[in-house]
């Protein structure tokens, strides 16, 4: 699998929101904006490459009972790297993503990679993994967030389509849950015929 | 792949880990340390900035933190020339929709409302958080008006405050945190 | 296992014209409902019918026709029925495309995403009312009463709902006496006058008169409305008897808001209340308990539509758990 498959594979087979349906807390909480669905993916998205590369190099040397704790240790530290990088240099976009950030540690997509993908393979397949699934998550978590915030404030990267409040139920928790199931069957429609 | 596990390897491992993690994040943390702190002040200072006349000393510095009703209120005085030209207060309320609502009210020297921005809110999204002024002009109705003859309460309840449609506890919680500020306000000027 | 005479458990497949005959029998006893929306609420409450009927209609048959590829189900009512009573849960101030948007939820996605009429879990009309509650919070929650064309010389009330009254009223400080008699809350007004709400709460009368109907049918069992009633009554029964300053009586809940409504025509759907008799009285049970748990602590005034909603969610489950029991069905261990 050249690496190219590898980014190609996060982002459509193995896409982490719409197909392996992992992480779905960040993914309903955080998406009530495309702008705030970017942020949260690119978060993500750091997080997981920095993991999964540290992840890839140290597996051989952790043993089996503990490499979970270990693995979760590595995780929650990036997190916290990427929360107080945000909060010094995008203060703006901390203030909307802040009480999410720290999530990202309990995200099972990192762990599930760590655990699946990582700890088994080479460092820079590991990192383009990441990066693969890290683009999934951020798509589709940009996606939903569009989605949503054109139906719930008539507007789309804070750019106003027309004048009006939209439907708030798409801003609120249950519009996170009907918009996701509409994408999950749109993006499962697609894919198949493409198969 | 893996080793096998033993007590000591499995301890010796731990450590490492957790050894490493912490360096790197008392690295990041040394390193972002200064950057957030300005970031922290700025956001007070455009806070405050917004709400009070031009000033020309620093506010969050000469901070005043006073407990008025049972409930925290930072006050900072803005001067001018060594004049007091307002009073930027941060007050809060638990009577919102849901959660707590953090005000900061601008006060001019005799107690006129100057502006007011909201600090935080989870209010919901197109109904409560019309007392964000970028979201809705809802909460200049009090600029300029003096709480002794501006009844600090919605009509419904007999004051002088229009409520944001379909959003009276919002509106009241609102009130609430403005009212309290007002009183912490002539704390400190009636000394 | 021997695989003779397998009959499975109740309820047993209609034939299409059964199901057709249910649905027509519920939409006549809706009849008297309708007929006094339009009276009080005049020609805005015909138009928005025609809009929600026209609507769900045209959904059903479009996503019938060209996403799930089988035959057409218009013909068996379930759409009309679904549009009449997403109709009677709007104000009659709705405007068009809010009627719209309020059909293509609960037909679109409510039914038929689910798979059509059987599969839904969740009563359509009332996740259309509920998306467009949380929507639109402003526009659903106008009580302008309209001027009839049949009521010669009425202007247009703005007006809130009796329950709306009392919340605001009541966390203004204000008591109970002082509210009734300041709005002029009796009994009499409450059964046979014009209730400010959404068009289907407008009269108490006519909905007890479509109970009657469906209960003469045999469309409908007593238990779910019954339970749901007794429910309510008790609980707001302690609820005044500890306090009657701060609480609004029995009778008073049972007849203001969308509690007749709810529990005649929207919890006893066949395909989204449970089989057994034991599931329905945990059905109703819950509905009434939850009902006055919004009603009173919170935030909305009105709670009955989140309380049917919440228990649909339930039926799966009792209908597991409340099986009743095979005809000669071994007791195991005794």
């Amino acid at each position: 699998m050249n690496k190219l498959q590898i980014i190609t594979k996060g982002i459509i087979k193995e896409n982490p929101v719409f197909v392996l349906l992992l992480g779905m807390c960040p993914v309903l909480g955080t998406s009530s904006s495309a702008i705030n669905g970017l942020g949260m993916g690119v978060a993500t998205m750091m997080v997981l490459i920095m993991s999964n590369a540290v992840v890839s190099i140290v597996a051989g040397a952790i043993p089996n009972q503990v490499r979970i704790p270990a693995y979760i240790v590595v995780i929650a530290g990036f997190t916290t790297v990427v929360q107080l990088m945000m909060q010094a240099y995008t203060p703006g976009l901390y203030a909307t993503l802040g009480i999410f950030i720290p999530l990202i540690a309990v995200n099972c997509v990192l762990l599930a990679r760590a655990e699946a993908y990582a700890s088994k393979n080479s460092v820079l397949n590991s990192v383009f993994d990441g990066l693969g699934i890290g683009l999934g998550f951020t798509l589709a978590l940009t996606a939903l967030g569009a989605v949503r915030e054109l139906l719930g404030s008539m507007s789309v990267f804070g750019y106003k389509f027309a004048s009006g409040d939209g439907m708030l139920v798409f801003i609120l928790a249950p519009g996170a849950f009907i918009a996701l199931g509409y994408l999950i069957v749109i993006f499962n429609k697609l894919t198949k015929i493409k198969a | 792949m893996a080793k096998e596990s033993s007590l000591k390897n499995m301890l010796l491992c731990l450590f490492g880990v957790t050894l490493g993690v912490s360096a790197l994040l008392g690295g990041v943390y040394i390193l972002t340390y200064e950057s957030i702190e300005l970031a922290k002040k700025n956001e007070v200072n455009a806070a405050i900035a917004a709400v009070v006349p031009a000033f020309d000393n620093d506010p969050s510095v000469e901070i005043i933190e006073k407990v008025v009703d049972g409930k925290k209120v930072k006050i900072y005085p803005a001067l001018h020339g060594g004049e007091p030209v307002g009073y930027a207060i941060e007050a809060s309320t638990t009577q919102g929709f849901s959660g707590l609502i953090v005000l900061m009210i601008g006060f001019l020297p005799d107690g006129t409302i100057h502006n007011s921005a909201v600090v935080s809110h989870a209010e919901t999204p197109g109904l409560g958080d019309k007392i964000e002024q970028k979201k809705a002009n809802w909460s200049l109705q009090f600029n300029g008006k003096h709480p002794d003859n501006f009844k600090l309460s919605v009509r419904k309840d007999g004051g002088d405050v229009d409520a944001i449609t379909a959003s009276t506890i919002t509106s009241r919680a609102f009130c609430d945190a403005v009212e309290l500020a007002y009183k912490a306000f002539l704390t400190v000027t009636q000394q | 296992m021997v695989k003779k005479l397998l009959v499975s458990q109740a309820p047993h497949l209609h034939g299409k014209e059964n199901t057709r005959r249910i649905m027509l029998d519920v939409l006549i006893a809706l009849i008297p409902a309708v007929l006094v929306s339009v009276y009080f609420m005049g020609l805005s409450a015909l138009s928005v019918f025609a809009v929600s009927i026209a609507t769900c209609v045209a959904v059903e048959y479009l996503i019938q026709r060209y996403l799930i590829n089988g035959p057409s189900t218009i013909s068996d009512m379930s759409a009309l029925l679904t549009a009449v009573l997403l109709a009677l849960n709007l104000p009659p101030t709705s405007p068009w495309w809010m009627v719209m948007i309020g059909a293509v939820v609960a037909i679109g996605i409510a039914k038929m995403t689910f798979g059509g009429l059987g599969n839904n879990l969740f009563n359509p009309a009332l996740v259309g009312r509920v998306v467009l509650l949380i929507s639109f919070p402003v526009l659903m929650t106008d009580w302008t009463v309209p001027p009839s064309i049949f009521r010669v010389g009425a202007d247009a009330i703005s007006g809130a709902t009796p329950l709306g009254i009392i919340k605001e009223g009541l966390a203004g400080g204000l008591t109970m006496e002082q509210l009734q008699g300041a709005h002029g809350f009796s009994y009499q007004y409450l059964l046979w006058g014009k209730i400010g709400g959404s068009m289907g709460e407008a009269n108490a009368f006519a909905l007890l008169l479509g109970f009657a109907y469906l209960l003469y049918r045999k469309v409908i069992r007593l238990h779910i409305p019954l339970t749901i009633f007794v429910t309510v009554a008790l609980f707001t029964g302690i609820l005044w008897l500890i306090n009657p300053q701060q609480n609004a009586d029995p009778l008073f809940h049972l007849l203001t808001g969308g509690i007749l409504l709810g529990a005649i025509f929207m919890a006893t759907d066949y395909v989204t209340s449970p089989m057994s008799t034991k599931g329905m009285i945990i059905f109703g049970v819950g509905i009434g308990v939850i009902t006055v748990l919004i009603r009173v602590y919170g935030a909305y005034p009105e709670g009955i539509s989140f309380a049917i909603l919440i228990m649909n969610a339930m039926v799966p489950l009792l209908n597991m758990y409340c099986k009743p029991k095979r005809f000669g069905e071994v007791i195991k261990n005794g």
